[in-house]
């Protein structure tokens, strides 16, 4: 079956690390170029992400991804370069218009922070396999409920995909348009997607009674059918993100 | 006391006039297998719910009466209580995947895990509920990439490691092919071999004539009968209540072969050929006596 | 029994939070196909919030942004918080009783679609600066901006004209489909009575 997720299965440290060290290393990503607003850090933590990304063997899977991000980002440099409020100096003139110095600067900074955020999420996500992250989050406190719906989504979105293309075939068949101006167009969307929604909605009343029966109500602790995989140096490495965290905080009230 | 009592059950959905469940009262002994029949409307699904609990406790409405299992009042004790005993398996196997689990035997699992089965404990149970369906084959794969015969085999086994004294089947291959009705019907003989009490509602009556110890014949909300295959489907009024007896049943009737010694007819393709060959013997013994009788 | 409020959550509602993520995914895959100039991809957390209130709204919103990120699109993290949101939004709204008339159903739609902006706005520049990634919202965001030297004001016209009329839409499409739906699964998620005795 299709399964939705972006996971790369390597053989690399960077696959072993456990997935709340991941989590951990992405809020730190996230949180140093906001401490310390500097174009550097967000430079030096955008590069750091990347070779992790190198280290777990998938640099070359986030590139599509990265490459996405990255178009948005060049509008952004060429809106920011023409239009930024503040720019003062001229870099270069295109026909009548000019572009910015301190335009780009500021671009160059979203452009940095962005894509280490991307890249910090890619780790994440491209090294980890879902139900191990949800895993591990009802592990640590999550309601498994709540990890009951995370996890399902991974299969269910397929699921009904498979409806989607039975149904879609069979109102092609039956000569719906879906080409056209674009009111046709409107016009075609809800028959379209109507048919699989209302199945899908009518198929939750049964699976709710499966679960209730398979005691998903149960109050008391639940047990795990998969031991623990516990990473060896996991806790170092999130206390030492913690620690450079709460340095830069220092650095930031100091200097 | 019997494994399970119902008295004077009477059920009414929310927002509905009709009573779904019409003064229902019937006792069923641990090990036995009791076929439900009637027709769509007759009232099957709920009061199969009604074993479990879900009839009042997940749809409200109105309820009277009792259902006990092993003297655990049904409604006092609540889903979460009564599904230790009683599990029920529904008709679309689909949506009973739970779609959390990536393989058959964490699928299994599931219900265990919730229960808070120790890890040892949980995988002997797996194990057994895996070999019992007959699906240790597929334990690796991914619960939607199994056929419906195998997924529905799955949904039981996944009931059956809970460890229920009960387990309650609604129409569980009313959605399945030939093959996959097979292998059910393969899996739930093998459930009842092993004492586990079913209680098994269906539309295939030749299936039930064969398994069944007792039948409970609904209608509109009430219980017609509850007697022996063989009586309920010599019943002359079956078509009355939208039943049609086992078509061996039908071709005797027609014939007027009855069981020796008895009022009712064959039920099974066995009872048949045995009616069959008793009346054969007892014609071919009369025309000898006439034959004798003419050259004597 | 208590009776239920609508901040709680049953598992029938539970349960309908992937299925929500799955019919916000079947829009925007359909709104691509049909070549639609909108992304569509709220009308399962529309429809949670209709049938099971503002929280399970709010949570499908957070959740299906946590997926997509995980499964396609990392920048979807970043707009969690709209999500969350337009689930509240539409969730508190059908609550009070705007889903019993398409002009109704209209009126949601436009709040809903200011809520996405006033949240969507901030994060904009937070993250890219001001811009949305759509490309005519964009123009519109390099026009004000010019004018009017305010990157605020052009990055909320810019979220303006790109998700106000597509979560009018939205919102219309998952009332048409409400309307559709029987009335013992609406009723389902709607249970607060208590079992009466017979």
């Amino acid at each position: 079956m299709k399964s939705m997720s972006l996971y790369v299965e390597r053989e690399s440290t960077v696959h072993h690390i456990d997935p709340i060290t991941k989590l951990v290393y992405i809020a730190a990503a996230i949180a140093l170029p906001i401490i310390l607003p500097s174009l550097h850090t967000a430079w030096i933590c955008m590069l750091i992400s990347f070779v992790i990304l190198g280290m777990g063997r998938v640099l070359t899977r986030s590139l599509p991804i990265i490459g996405f991000v990255g178009f948005i980002l060049l509008t952004v440099v060429i809106i920011q370069g023409f239009f930024h409020v503040g720019n003062e100096t001229v870099l270069f003139r295109l026909g009548s218009w000019p572009f910015y110095e301190e335009g780009l600067l500021f671009a160059m900074g979203i452009t940095f922070r962005a894509l280490n955020i991307v890249g910090a999420f890619l780790i994440l996500v491209l090294t980890t396999k879902p139900s191990d992250l949800v895993e591990s989050l009802v592990r640590k406190g999550l309601s498994p409920r709540i990890g009951y719906v995370l996890s399902s989504v991974f299969q269910i979105i397929p699921q009904m995909m498979a409806t989607v293309d039975t149904i879609t075939d069979a109102q092609r068949s039956r000569g719906m348009e879906t080409e056209g101006k674009l009111m046709t167009r409107i016009k075609a969307f809800l028959p379209l997607i109507g048919p699989v929604v209302l199945s899908s909605l009518i198929d939750t009343k049964e699976r709710t009674l499966a679960l209730q029966v398979r005691g998903f109500n149960v109050k008391g602790s639940k047990t795990f059918l998969n031991e623990e995989k516990m990473y060896r140096y996991g806790s170092a490495m999130r206390w030492s993100m913690l620690a450079i965290v709460i340095g830069a905080v220092i650095w930031r009230v100091i200097a | 006391m019997s494994l399970i009592e119902v008295e004077h059950l009477k059920y009414r959905y929310p927002a509905t006039e009709k009573l779904a469940l019409n003064d229902i009262s019937l006792t069923a002994e641990a090990g036995e297998l009791i076929g439900i029949v009637g027709k769509n409307t007759a009232g099957k699904t709920t009061f199969c719910q009604a074993l479990v609990g879900l009839v009042p406790h997940f749809y409200k409405g109105a309820y009277g009466g009792s259902v006990r299992i092993g003297g655990m009042d049904v409604k006092e004790s609540g889903v979460d209580e009564t599904i230790r005993k009683v599990g029920i398996v529904f008709q679309n196997p689909f949506t009973q995947v739970t779609g959390s689990k990536l393989t058959v035997y964490e699928e299994i699992a599931f219900g265990l895990e919730h229960l808070g089965i120790a890890r040892q404990d949980m995988m002997e149970r797996i194990d057994h509920a895996l070999h019992l369906l007959d699906i240790e084959a597929y334990k690796d794969r991914a619960p939607f990439d199994l056929s419906g015969g195998q997924m529905q085999r799955m949904a039981i086994a996944s009931v059956i490691a809970m460890r229920p004294q009960v387990i309650v089947l609604d129409e569980p291959t009313s959605q399945l092919d030939p093959q996959g009705s097979e292998e059910v019907f393969r899996a739930i003989q093998s459930l009842s071999r092993e004492g586990i009490t079913v209680i098994l509602a269906e539309h295939k009556m030749e299936k039930l004539a064969a398994y069944a110890d007792r039948i409970a014949l609904l209608h509109e909300g009430m219980l017609i009968d509850y007697d022996t295959p063989s009586r309920v489907f010599s019943r002359s009024d079956l078509a009355e209540y939208g039943v049609e007896a086992p078509i061996y049943t039908r071709v005797c009737q027609a014939i007027g072969f009855r069981m020796l010694d008895m009022d009712t007819y064959p039920v099974t393709l066995e009872e048949a050929q045995a009616a069959y060959e008793a009346q054969h013997s007892a014609i071919s013994a009369s025309s000898q006596e006439e034959q004798g009788g003419r050259y004597d | 029994m208590s009776k239920r409020s609508m901040w709680s959550i049953s598992t029938a509602a539970l349960v309908l939070i992937p299925v929500a993520v799955g019919i916000n995914y079947i829009g925007k895959l359909f709104a691509g196909v049909l070549k639609l100039p909108l992304w569509l991809d709220a009308i399962g957390t529309v429809l949670s919030s209709m049938l099971a209130g503002p929280v399970i709204g709010g949570l499908s919103g957070l959740i299906n942004n946590i997926i997509y990120g995980l499964t396609m699109d990392p920048i979807s993290f970043v707009y969690a918080l709209t999500s969350v949101f337009i689930g509240l939004a539409a969730g508190i709204m059908a609550h009070k009783g705007w889903i019993s008339s398409w002009g109704k159903a209209a009126v949601v739609g436009l709040v809903v679609g200011l809520t996405a902006v006033v949240i969507s706005t901030p994060l904009n520049i937070w993250f890219w600066g001001g811009q949305t990634g759509n490309l005519w919202g964009d123009i519109v965001f390099g026009y004000v901006l010019n004018a009017t030297k305010s990157v605020w004001l052009a990055s909320f016209v810019d979220e303006l004209v790109v998700d106000l009329p597509d979560k009018l839409l939205t919102v219309l499409a998952a009332y048409g489909i409400y309307r559709m739906l029987p009335k013992s699964l609406i009723h389902m998620y709607k249970n607060n009575d208590n079992i009466e005795s017979l």
